[in-house]
């Protein structure tokens, strides 16, 4: 039964996205209820698996699972199947969730109800409609021209996600990936009539493209050395032991090669640095999008395959070991983003941006958790980040949403996702304003309240307990400045008096986004609460730590709970609180970005890394392509050879016929001939006087020269 | 006493001589044609007289003989057409002037 | 019914001359008739193909369906005809795709009755190549295939257009695409057709399972064939066979450096001739590596075979690198083909260092459907192409842009085509390219981990046509008036749908096909 539902689990959207695509285009209000009618029969799904999960006593010995034959190779085949362990399963439960909450959420954000755009066309973000109330004309928002295409864009994106946490392989794990990747690429343009969106759409694709390549080669070495690419074939302890006792390349054993190349592809899905650039340019799609891309799926699969991958990449290292090379590179990059993307977002006016340096900056800590061995922290800080951080893009939505409508209804043309453009919104929008609020101090690690703070303390706690100081001062360092950021985007957006007059005519959002707002607020105050370290003073032991127990029970050995300490949970309470304040302080009477201490150019330029890249990869390879490959390679080098042999033979035919054949052949030998025999001929002639007698003396003579002859020499 | 064979060979040698003589030297196709008869004679004799001297018993000499006479007559038949042809359309017999063909 | 059932290879491989002759006899202001004629007759051979695929016994090792006719007894040359499980894939892809391109040649009004006539004789062509068991007439069935297709490209190619060659000489663009596609693989065939002489005179038969036994049971140091009292011994002898018969499908492939010829007759070719081009004629290459060269030459295949993925992974990186860089949107289709041929070949490449293992086996399936998947996705890119250039008569990339709204239904169709042949998991494209890379990489490491950088490009050149074409803001002379752009109309999508149908089904369940293609590898190759 469960197996059933399981393997039913990602089905719905993807029905609900060929219906809407093949059938219901036209009709808008039948595709968002099938795709929400879909997204709510995953979401039943998993919630009973969930529930049937969290029966079973030790679960991660007993998990939910099955497969079947897929391709036939040589005498095997490779198997697929789905299977729901702990780690599944706690991820599916946010999946599910989030999914729903933004596609309830998209119905008032793509305007539902409200009338056809003036001049609104496909490709690009409606313009709003004017109407006519009380005998005087306004505008209004107005609904999304592909409103149909948007719901079936997302239930495909919702089906790669669930196809993605139900595998029990990394096939399919890579199948749902590469789906998303697909989704995202035509989610973030979804208004491709926008040059911006349109590059966005092809930088993200071709990023993380990057990290997919790398990646496939990963699932190839792994399947190649296991014969399987089935978690449980793989995590086998003497296939794990095979793994890491076998050197590779480059004096790397097999385990760390393959963790790398996969981590790689991570690296690209998570938005890390190296290959952060394409995520704040992938606010370019609807707010909805970036909910989903950033929070609740795509950017989270990335982080849920390194886990998910935890046992391989620490194959051979046990905890209080030094890290192995694959865990110190993850390690490394993982801290390094942190800090790196939490400077950018610093520096960031436009409110979604902010919101995307700050997921780099979120990924990088649980990355940088998993790389140091803190298994559950990694995957309890990309639960609760999951719905925080969906919590904020929705909220920022929400602003951007009553931005707009202040931006319509007053004709007042500003950029209404700049955030010098909005404050003292908290007035004109109380629930965006308070589930914000608490998304924000969920995100800064708002002591005690918030599930963020649970999840991050967990990480320093492992960070300081195990030795790792860089990691734990550069995590620290980040946490603050996101705690400041944090504020100082709650600070210029609710806080103090509008700056624009648009943001004084900005209004609340319909129930259908505010649902959303408020479901996943509660998720992001209670669901730190399944993690309290039974040590924790006060608290601790009041509920048991669950989450450690339950997604720990995932791996062969359940990790070891840190012993408590009272460093790193000051070290989180200064940087939640000083960061939060210091924001709060330093913002409250900004009024423009010229009062912005913090506009520095290299930060405002996210540290050149986009031109750098330009110069170093893009020109570089369009250079290559454009100039070197088909015009010089191709058409002057290669065809130039043949070209030069059709020259060659045209050469030898033409030197055939001017130097053979016409003097010699032609003019020689034939007209040679010819003339030679005319020439005798007439010559001759002479002789053939046709004087019979002449004739007759001529060989009476020839018969007596002969007979003298003859006489002479026979006789 | 009978005449030796050397006579007979002188005789026709000469005969044949001036057959010969006859066709070199004269220009009319007729005259040509009666030298040509009287080599063909000359040939006759030394045929008749080696026959004679040789071996009377077979019977080669003479029959060659008659051959010749047989081709003689075909040949004066047909030689005097061509002649009596010739002239009609050229109104000479004169072998010198007979030259349609010549370059 | 027996006789059919008897006959059925002979009926598949012969039907479309048949049609070819009832066309001919239509007047040739009927283009209705005949166009209906020549379609439906090219649906017999597809009908009986998948009665055909119903009856084989993949289980089965061998040849099946044999039929032999005595043809040239002097030389020992039967007429041998036979398929298994590799060629009987190639049928039903070439017996699939050529209803489809008939179909799309629809809009053909010029010497109609001509033109559907070569694209039948093609069929044979083609179809008689996969089938041959006896070398020469698989020779014969490789030459007949040009001719026709010279003719399409000649005649119904592409108006516009000029080469430049040397010295500023312009030469209209379709006269020098047929010539350089025909003389090319002419040129490829000269050496193997002295191949095949040689296996002739050797063993006096030219029957392909017998050479088959013979061929691999010479003693390679015994010295055979005396030329001018050289001496050679067997296994120079076979190395220097071997060349002759790579470079001739190399051309075919094509292979880098060898692949010039491609983008030209790709691109000048009339929209069904780029179909079937990129669809099956290409294959033919790939094929012979398969049937011939792995067979006869698995000493010299193992030894040659890091030249040979090296050729391939040239062909994928750069192969994607020029698609990229194109601006003519059919030009960036057919270079496509060049990057994805080249997956093919190194699977073919990593089968051959590590014959009979399980690597090899996975290359070859990898390799094999790979061939399949891109006779689909490809005629369907073509396909694409040409419907948007009937309506535009532009294929400069720059030209379009923002199309998207104007014809929602063929943008859906050409992301899902760019999808299938990006390789995005879940189609067909995936599965194939995903086992080439299992296969090639323990056994080819460093070739396959550089052919990534193609497989990237391919992201690159799929979302660079998608981008230039549907996305971005709108070009307004599309948008109103006489060039108002049109919605890709019944005929069209009939075309498209049974390539897109495939495209999913192999993506979401390839057992159907690769099972059969995994059988056939297995038998072949251990």
């Amino acid at each position: 039964m469960e197996n059933f539902i399981i393997w039913m689990l990602p089905l719905p959207p993807l029905l609900s996205f060929f219906v809407i695509i093949l059938f219901t285009n036209k009709r808008k209000s039948m595709s968002h209820g099938i795709a929400i009618g879909a997204a709510g029969l995953s979401w039943l799904g998993s919630m009973i698996i969930y529930i049937r999960a969290l029966g079973v006593k030790e679960f991660g010995r007993h998990i939910f699972g099955s497969s079947i034959n897929w391709l036939p190779t040589g005498s095997t085949w490779l198997k697929i199947g789905v299977q729901i362990d702990p780690l599944s399963a706690a991820v599916i439960f946010f999946v599910a969730w989030t999914v729903l909450a933004i596609f309830l959420y998209s119905i008032g954000y793509h305007n539902f109800g409200q009338p056809k755009g003036d001049n609104d066309v496909a490709g690009l973000p409606p313009h709003g409609a004017t109407v006519t109330e009380n005998g005087h004309k306004h505008t209004v928002p107005s609904i999304e021209p592909m409103y149909s295409r948007f719901f079936a864009f997302i239930s495909l994106f919702a089906f790669g996600m669930y196809t993605l946490v139900v595998s029990d392989n990394l096939l399919t794990l890579f199948v749902g990936w590469e789906i998303m990747g697909l989704c995202s690429y035509l989610l973030i343009g979804f208004w491709f009539g926008k040059p911006s969106a349109r590059n966005a759409a092809v930088k993200a694709f071709m990023t993380t493209r990057i990290g997919d390549v790398f990646m496939l080669l990963g699932i190839a070495f792994v399947y190649s050395f296991t014969g399987s690419l089935s978690f449980s074939e793989i995590f086998k302890p003497e296939m794990l032991g095979a793994l890491a006792s076998t050197p590779a390349f480059f004096g790397i054993s097999a385990a760390g090669i393959i963790g790398l190349l996969l981590f790689i592809g991570t690296v690209g899905k998570s938005a890390q640095w190296p290959l952060h650039v394409w995520l704040p340019d992938a606010m370019e799609g609807p707010t909805p999008v970036s909910a989903m891309i950033h929070a609740a799926t795509m950017v989270s699969a990335g982080v849920y395959m390194v886990i998910r991958m935890f046992p391989l990449i620490s194959a051979g290292w046990t905890e209080g070991m030094p890290l192995n090379m694959t865990m110190s590179v993850i390690a490394f990059i993982g801290a390094f983003t942190a800090i790196f993307a939490a400077t950018i977002a610093l520096a960031q006016n436009d409110i979604k941006r902010v919101l995307a340096y700050s997921t780099i900056s979120q990924l990088g800590f649980m990355i940088a958790a998993l790389g140091i061995g803190a298994y559950v922290a990694a995957a309890f800080h990309l639960v609760t980040h999951a719905f925080f951080k969906a919590l904020l893009f929705l909220g920022s939505g929400s602003v951007i949403h009553g931005m707009e409508h202040g931006v319509m209804h007053t004709g007042n043309h500003v950029d209404p996702q700049d955030m010098f453009n909005m404050g003292g919104l908290r007035k004109k929008m109380p629930i965006t304003f308070w589930t914000f609020l608490i998304g924000g101090l969920a995100l800064s690690g708002f002591p005690i309240l918030t599930a963020g703070f649970w999840s991050k303390d967990e990480i320093f706690a492992e960070a300081f307990g195990n030795g790792h100081f860089v990691v734990f001062i550069t995590l620290a360092s980040a946490a603050f400045l996101t705690a400041f950021y944090t504020m100082r985007q709650i600070t210029l957006t609710f806080f103090g008096e509008p700056r624009s007059k648009a943001a004084e005519h900005a209004s609340e959002t319909p129930w259908t986004m505010i649902l959303p707002l408020i479901v996943l607020a509660v998720f992001s105050v209670s669901y730190g609460w399944v993690g309290i370290p039974e040590q924790f003073p006060g608290l601790g032991g009041l509920i048991p730590n669950w989450f450690h127990e339950f997604v720990g029970g995932t791996l062969a050995e359940l990790p070891k709970a840190i012993e408590f300490s009272w460093v790193p949970l000051v070290t989180s309470l200064f940087v939640a609180l000083g960061g939060l304040f210091c924001g709060w302080l330093f913002y409250r009477n900004v009024k423009s970005p010229q009062q912005d201490f913090l506009q520095i150019p290299v930060l405002k330029n996210k540290w050149y890394f986009d031109e750098i890249y330009d110069y170093l990869f893009v020109k570089p390879a369009t250079w290559i392509a454009e100039k070197f490959t088909s015009l010089f390679m191709d058409q002057i080098v290669i065809d130039g050879i043949l070209h030069s042999v059709a020259q060659f033979s045209l050469f030898l035919g033409h030197a055939f016929r001017t130097y053979f054949d016409k003097p010699v052949i032609n003019e020689f030998i034939g007209d040679g001939t010819g003339n030679a025999v005319k020439a005798s001929g007439s010559g001759l002639r002479k002789i053939q006087a046709g004087r019979i007698q002449y004739y007759m003396v001529a060989s009476i003579t020839v018969l007596v020269i002969f007979a003298v002859l003859f006489y002479f020499l026979l006789v | 006493m009978s005449i030796p064979l050397s006579w007979f060979l002188i005789l026709a040698a000469a005969l044949f001589s001036i057959g010969l003589f006859g066709v070199l030297s004269r220009k009319n196709a007729i005259a040509i044609l009666l030298g040509v008869e009287l080599m063909l004679n000359a040939v006759n004799i030394n045929l008749v007289a080696f026959w004679r001297y040789q071996d009377p018993a077979k019977m080669a000499g003479q029959v060659f003989a008659i051959i010749v006479f047989a081709v003689a007559a075909a040949e004066v038949a047909v030689g005097l057409a061509l002649i009596i042809s010739v002239y009609r359309s050229r109104k000479t017999v004169v072998a010198d002037e007979i030259d349609l063909m010549k370059w | 019914m027996v006789f059919i059932s008897n006959h059925l290879l002979t009926l598949i491989l012969f039907f479309p001359l048949l049609a070819a002759a009832i066309v001919l006899c239509l007047p040739k202001d009927k283009l209705k008739a005949i166009r209906w004629t020549a379609l439906s007759a090219s649906l017999v051979p597809f009908v009986l193909t998948v009665i055909l695929w119903a009856q084989f016994k993949s289980d089965q090792p061998g040849f099946q369906f044999q039929e032999q006719y005595s043809w040239y007894a002097a030389l020992n040359s039967t007429f041998h005809i036979g398929v298994d499980g590799l060629s009987l894939t190639l049928v039903l892809l070439t017996t699939l795709l050529t209803p489809l391109a008939l179909l799309a040649s629809f809009n053909i009004t010029d010497r109609i009755k001509a033109y559907f006539m070569l694209f039948l004789f093609l069929e044979t062509g083609m179809l008689g190549v996969f089938m041959a068991l006896d070398l020469l007439i698989f020779f014969m069935f490789w030459e007949v295939g040009l001719v026709p297709m010279y003719f399409l490209i000649n005649q119904w190619g592409s108006e516009k257009g000029e080469r430049e060659i040397w010295k500023g000489i312009k030469v209209q663009s379709r006269n020098y695409a047929s010539l350089k596609f025909i003389i090319y693989t002419m040129a490829g065939s000269l050496g193997l057709l002295l191949a095949i002489q040689l296996l002739g005179v050797l063993f006096n038969t030219y029957d392909l399972q017998t050479l088959y036994s013979n061929w691999a049971a010479l003693d390679p140091n015994s010295v055979i064939l005396h030329f001018f009292s050289l001496g050679l011994t067997v296994s120079t002898i076979k190395t220097i066979a071997f060349w002759a018969f790579v470079i001739a499908f190399a051309i075919k492939v094509p292979v880098w450096p060898f692949h010039t010829w491609l983008p030209d007759a790709h691109t000048e070719a009339p929209t069904a001739g780029s179909m079937i081009l990129a669809g099956v004629l290409l294959k033919l290459g790939a094929y012979g590596f398969l049937r011939l060269v792995l067979p006869f030459y698995p000493a010299e295949s193992a030894r040659y075979a890091g030249w040979l993925a090296f050729l391939a992974v040239m062909a994928i990186v750069f192969g994607a690198f020029a698609a990229f860089g194109q601006k003519d949107f059919k030009r960036l289709v057919a270079y496509s083909s060049v990057n994805h041929m080249g997956f093919v070949v190194l699977g073919i490449a990593a089968a051959a260092r590590a014959a009979g293992t399980l690597n090899a086996t996975i290359a070859l399936n990898g390799a094999v459907l790979q061939m399949f998947n891109h006779g689909l996705s490809a005629a369907g890119m073509f396909f694409l192409v040409g419907v948007l250039y009937d309506r535009t008569h532009t294929r400069n990339l720059d030209d379009f842009g923002g199309l998207f709204p104007l014809v929602p239904i063929y943008g859906g169709i050409l992301i899902f085509t760019s999808m299938a042949s990006l390789g995005l998991p879940g189609l067909n494209g995936f599965i194939s390219e995903f086992l080439v890379v299992r296969g090639s990489w323990p056994v080819l490491t460093l070739y396959t981990a550089v052919a990534m950088i193609g497989l990237l490009f391919t992201g690159a050149y799929v979302l660079k046509g998608i981008k230039s074409v549907l996305h971005g803001p709108l070009n307004d002379n599309w948008a109103h008036g006489e060039h108002k752009l049109i919605e890709i109309n019944l005929r069209e999508i009939i075309v498209m749908a049974p390539l897109m149908l495939l495209i999913l089904v192999i993506g979401i369940f390839p057992a159907w096909i690769l099972d059969v293609i995994n059988k056939a590898m297995m038998m072949l190759f251990h």
